[in-house]
């Protein structure tokens, strides 16, 4: 500890230096958190799906929707337990709740700023899949004799302070999901929890409502956005897909039926190979970074090479000069990584706490978004062991110098 | 008065690739204890290298160095320096003092070596800077000071640890006069208050003559004057 100050003493030497080489690292160590939490947060969500659930979708694309009558023939699939027509509604508050005078009123505009992920689903078939799902037998029975009745999970409520009884308006941004009149009225006829300790990553944030509204509300057959199904033995996943396929190969509408593990990730996956790319840039950065720590370090050294000779004529060993130079590759490192990490975990929570842009993260399944302790440790981690690798050489330098030499250049 | 330093048929060998440069060759001296030595000579004439010998920085291809009755010669690169933090104060022409730190946390570092605490440390320390007159300098840096000034504490740096041989390679070497007398004085001091044996390289004749003995070397070998 009687060495610190000699070596804070030299970072403060050059400061410009040593400022930009701290923040450089920083900003390393805040993109590794921040995009690895996305990816702990896409992880944990992918998680949560179950073995013997599939989703069987349009092929092309989920823009497609399929064929009502599709339900009776994946029924009909060996293996194949229960099927449930699902479609993503896509709605968001026109800033319109019964009781209240809104001068927004008759407005359609859609307001991204309460976006949440709400869904249209066939509710007899599609909750008794989800057992996580767990809703009071009173509001399950209310949610299924009320035609506009939905469950919202409970971050949903809290965030919006909705109580069971209460209405609301939504409108799709989605045209053929529209009707003319104007919004979908529901009424909170329940609301659903998960527990989170068995079933980790379990939305709880999301909005289901009655198949049957939808369709009756834009006055025509709407077809299915996706089919959710349950299969009796998750080991046969593969091959009931397959049939299920195989059983639309030749139709206009041929589908694609997969794990709901798979469907979830290929869903973040519309936007690119997500891990890879994040990973990716992480990886570069985080090398980048490296090299510049290894350069500020190496010039450092070289610029007092005579105070490592003098030091060693003091009598300093060769390891005690050596931990200099290292203490300080490990100090930039430990200074660099704690900023980084504490503009991570400011970012993120903003993100998590910023209106609008909450339910938009809500509305592709990141609600838990947050740098989780593991995530903050790892940044550390990395921060001091790019400190460490960076330091290194130029150390083992100033180790190896021999007095005689130094002071002979002098 | 006993042997301080006791040079041995000590002969250095340097190798440039595969050419071997021979700077002392079989050179005895002895230094007795409170002796205040002068080493002159030409350049490269193998005085600093014999310094070097003397202050444990360097080692002998063959041949002993005895100093405090201790054959540093033998002592590997780890011990050596151990040794060197107590054993032995080094002056430099260029004093090469630490930039970053004052002129008392320059005089404090060799005792970052040793269990003093820290308040005991910085009672050295200004102690050291009293005895080289610059106790009221002792928060300036190395920047803030005249060329005679950093001199002198190098000098407090190399007795803060109460060293029984001082080396000084060039201690005036880059001072003006006026400077460079008040760092002979403040050495013939360290000799004959503080009975310190020192050993100093000088090209300067009149640094030279304030020393009791002179020897001169050319061509690794003690010339007889």
């Amino acid at each position: 500890m009687k060495y610190l100050p000699f070596v804070f003493k030299h970072l403060r030497r050059n400061w410009v230096r040593t400022t930009s080489t701290v923040v450089a690292m920083a900003v390393c160590i805040f993109l590794l958190c921040t995009l690895r939490s996305v990816l702990s947060e896409v992880d944990s969500m992918l998680e949560a799906s179950s073995a013997t659930r599939l989703v069987t979708r349009h092929s092309v694309s989920l823009t497609f929707n399929l064929p009502v009558a599709y339900e009776s023939r994946i029924e009909s699939v060996p293996g194949v337990k229960a099927v449930a027509k699902t479609i993503w509604f896509g709605g968001s508050l026109p800033a319109k709740k019964e009781g209240q005078a809104d001068e927004t009123e008759g407005d359609s505009t859609t307001d991204w700023s309460k976006f949440f992920n709400n869904m249209a689903v066939d509710a007899d078939k599609f909750f008794p899949m989800y057992p996580e799902l767990t809703i009071p037998p009173d509001q399950w029975k209310a949610f299924r004799e009320t035609r506009q009745g939905c469950v919202i999970g409970s971050k949903l409520a809290k965030k919006f302070g909705w109580k069971v009884g209460d209405r609301f308006f939504l409108e799709s941004f989605i045209p053929p999901y529209r009707k003319r009149s104007g919004p979908f009225e529901f009424e909170v006829s329940g609301i659903y929890d998960a527990d989170l300790a068995k079933y980790p990553g379990t939305d709880v944030s999301t909005m289901y409502f009655h198949y049957e509204y939808l369709k009756e509300g834009v006055g025509r057959e709407i077809g299915v956005g996706t089919y959710a199904l349950e299969i009796a033995n998750g080991d046969q996943a593969a091959s009931v897909g397959k049939a299920i396929d195989a059983l639309f190969e030749n139709s206009s509408a041929t589908t694609i039926t997969e794990t709901e593990q798979a469907f979830k990730a290929s869903f973040i996956a519309m936007a690119g190979n997500l891990a890879f790319l994040l990973n990716g840039i992480g990886l570069a950065v985080a090398f980048t970074i490296l090299l510049v720590t290894a350069n500020t370090m190496s010039m450092a050294v070289r610029e007092r090479r005579t105070e490592i000779g003098v030091l060693k004529t003091l009598g300093f060993s060769s390891a005690h000069v050596m931990g200099f130079v290292v203490g300080e590759a490990l100090l930039l490192g430990v200074l660099g990584g704690a900023l980084g990490v504490f503009g991570s975990e400011t970012l993120l929570y903003g993100l998590s706490h910023a209106p609008g842009i909450t339910e938009i993260l809500a509305g592709m399944g990141l609600s838990g978004l947050e740098l989780k302790p593991a995530v903050a440790a790892l940044g550390l981690f990395i921060a001091v062991a790019l400190g460490l690798f960076a330091g290194f050489v130029p150390a083992l330098s100033a180790y190896r110098a021999k007095i005689t030499d130094i002071l002979r250049t002098v | 008065m006993s042997t301080m330093v006791s040079v041995q048929e000590v002969t250095k060998v340097y190798k440039r690739g595969s050419e071997e440069l021979k700077v002392l060759d079989s050179l005895s001296l002895d230094v007795p204890e409170g002796e205040f030595v002068a080493l002159m000579g030409p350049s490269g004439s193998g005085k600093t290298t014999l310094l070097n010998l003397i202050a444990g920085i360097d080692q002998p291809t063959s041949g002993a160095v005895v100093v405090g009755g201790r054959n540093i010669a033998v002592l590997s690169e780890g011990e050596l320096a151990k040794w060197r933090s107590h054993s032995v104060g080094f002056i430099f022409q260029f004093y090469n003092l630490i930039p970053v730190l004052s002129a008392v946390e320059n005089v404090e570092l060799p005792l970052l070596l040793t269990k003093l605490s820290k308040k005991e440390r910085r009672e050295r320390a200004l102690t050291a800077l009293k005895v080289v007159g610059l106790a009221d300098r002792s928060s300036h840096y190395p920047r803030q000071l005249s060329g005679g000034q950093e001199q002198r504490v190098a000098i407090a740096r190399a007795i803060v640890t109460d060293p029984q041989v001082l080396v000084a390679d060039e201690p005036t070497g880059d001072l003006d006069a006026k400077s460079a007398e008040e760092i002979l004085k403040l050495m013939e001091t360290l000799n004959q208050e503080f009975k310190k044996t020192i050993v100093m390289v000088t090209h300067d004749p009149r640094a030279a003559d304030r020393a009791h003995v002179q020897r001169h070397l050319e061509k690794g070998v003690l010339q007889l004057r």
